[in-house]
């Protein structure tokens, strides 16, 4: 061909073909490596700290489990509490001896009965992240449909979520709770502070036979 | 003229190098700009383990923009060519699993600003793209082993025509 050099590289046949294409692949591997390492791609949460990392993992090795015994008071001198400005969070949750949900850059676990306190008090935006076929056939009551799949790439629709200055709760169909996660880190990548999510999720709150509201209607 | 001639014509070996370029070039790009978003489509298609999404998303649009740019320059195009076969199986791979699944997910192909869901459709605009990336790589109708010890025959013969 009119390209001599090609067709020289190409004569010993296949160990030579994939060893140009692993060339190929590992000179855009340093690229892409080296140009995030570079923070020329600075985003919160995302790039290289996160290589190898399971926010699975993550949140069941870190979190604060609010409602379960380890929690309690020691966050109640968290220095966030007292900067929200919302007058309506002050309305939801004052003095309402709720547990706490912290501020903090990563999402916490809840307890079914801390979650059940906050859906009585109406003192969490509580978050349905499944599909809108699941939220219709029941949900927890007060839950607005959210769901994952819609809005994992419209981060404009989750920077401007009208919590009313609540901390949200989110939960899924349970199981590895992938969707409550995966949702929960985009909320605070996209600016939330206080963002908690029920593991159990819907089958737990069944369970336990737990009042559940159907249709389309929070 | 017939496919087979068609395949061996350098003209539209030349052809396909550049489209195949100018695709991966435009995916390439757009993704980068956006690498949470991108790596939150990876997520979406459930298939790596949570912990190398991140490695893939930092990763993929390079590798497809230094494949873009050996096709388009027509330096070690053939390798480049090979490179981008086997990411486009890849990636059509993984749309077939992901509507085998029954997701309804954003493709992600074209980053953000193409908001294409997976489906048949984009299963047939990859196959197209397959074909095209497959004429780039020389691939006549051989098996692959055959194809790739005999490129050597082939292509002295055809360099001399």
């Amino acid at each position: 061909m009119s390209d001599p050099t090609t067709t020289a590289t190409t004569v010993p046949g296949a160990r030579t073909a994939l060893r140009g294409m692993a060339l190929l692949c590992l000179a855009g591997a340093a690229l892409g490596t080296g140009y995030n390492a570079l923070g020329l791609e600075a985003r919160d949460g995302w790039g290289l700290p996160w290589i190898g990392r399971d926010r699975l993992a993550e949140l069941e090795a870190s979190a604060t489990v609010v409602g379960s015994s380890s929690a309690g008071t020691t966050t109640s001198a968290d220095p966030y509490v007292t900067q929200i400005s919302d007058p309506r969070a002050v309305l939801a949750g004052a003095g309402s001896g709720l547990p706490e949900i912290p501020a903090a850059d990563h999402p916490v676990q809840i307890e079914r009965e801390a979650l059940r306190q906050y859906v009585d008090a109406g003192a969490a935006l509580v978050v349905d992240a499944r599909e809108p076929q699941e939220y219709e056939a029941g949900h927890i009551p007060g839950a607005v449909s959210l769901p994952y799949d819609q809005v994992a790439t419209d981060r404009q629709r989750l920077e401007q979520l009208d919590t009313g200055g609540r901390p949200i709760v989110i939960y899924c169909g349970g199981g590895a709770c992938e969707l409550s996660l995966s949702l929960a880190w985009d909320l605070v990548y996209s600016g939330h502070a206080r963002v908690a999510v029920y593991m159990g999720g819907y089958p737990d709150w069944l369970a336990v036979g737990l009042p559940v509201v159907t249709g389309t209607e929070p | 003229m017939s496919a087979a001639r068609f395949v061996r014509a350098s003209w539209s070996v030349r052809a396909c190098e550049i489209a195949t370029g100018v695709i991966l070039a435009w995916a390439g790009l757009a993704k980068i700009g956006d690498l949470a978003t991108f790596a939150g489509q990876i997520h979406n298609f459930r298939i790596l383990p949570v912990a190398f999404e991140n490695l893939a998303a930092m990763t993929l649009p390079w590798i497809e923009i230094v494949v873009a740019l050996t096709l388009l320059f027509g330096i070690r195009s053939r390798d480049g060519a090979r490179t981008a076969l086997v990411l486009l199986v890849v990636f059509t791979l993984a749309v077939v699993a992901a509507v085998a699944r029954g997701l309804d997910i954003e493709c992600g192909c074209f980053g953000t600003a193409d908001a294409s869901h997976v489906g048949w459709r984009k299963i047939a605009e990859n196959l197209g793209m397959i074909a095209i990336a497959a004429v780039a790589a020389r691939g006549p109708a051989l098996p692959l082993t055959e194809r790739l010890s005999g490129a050597a025959r082939l292509e002295t013969g055809d360099a001399r025509p």
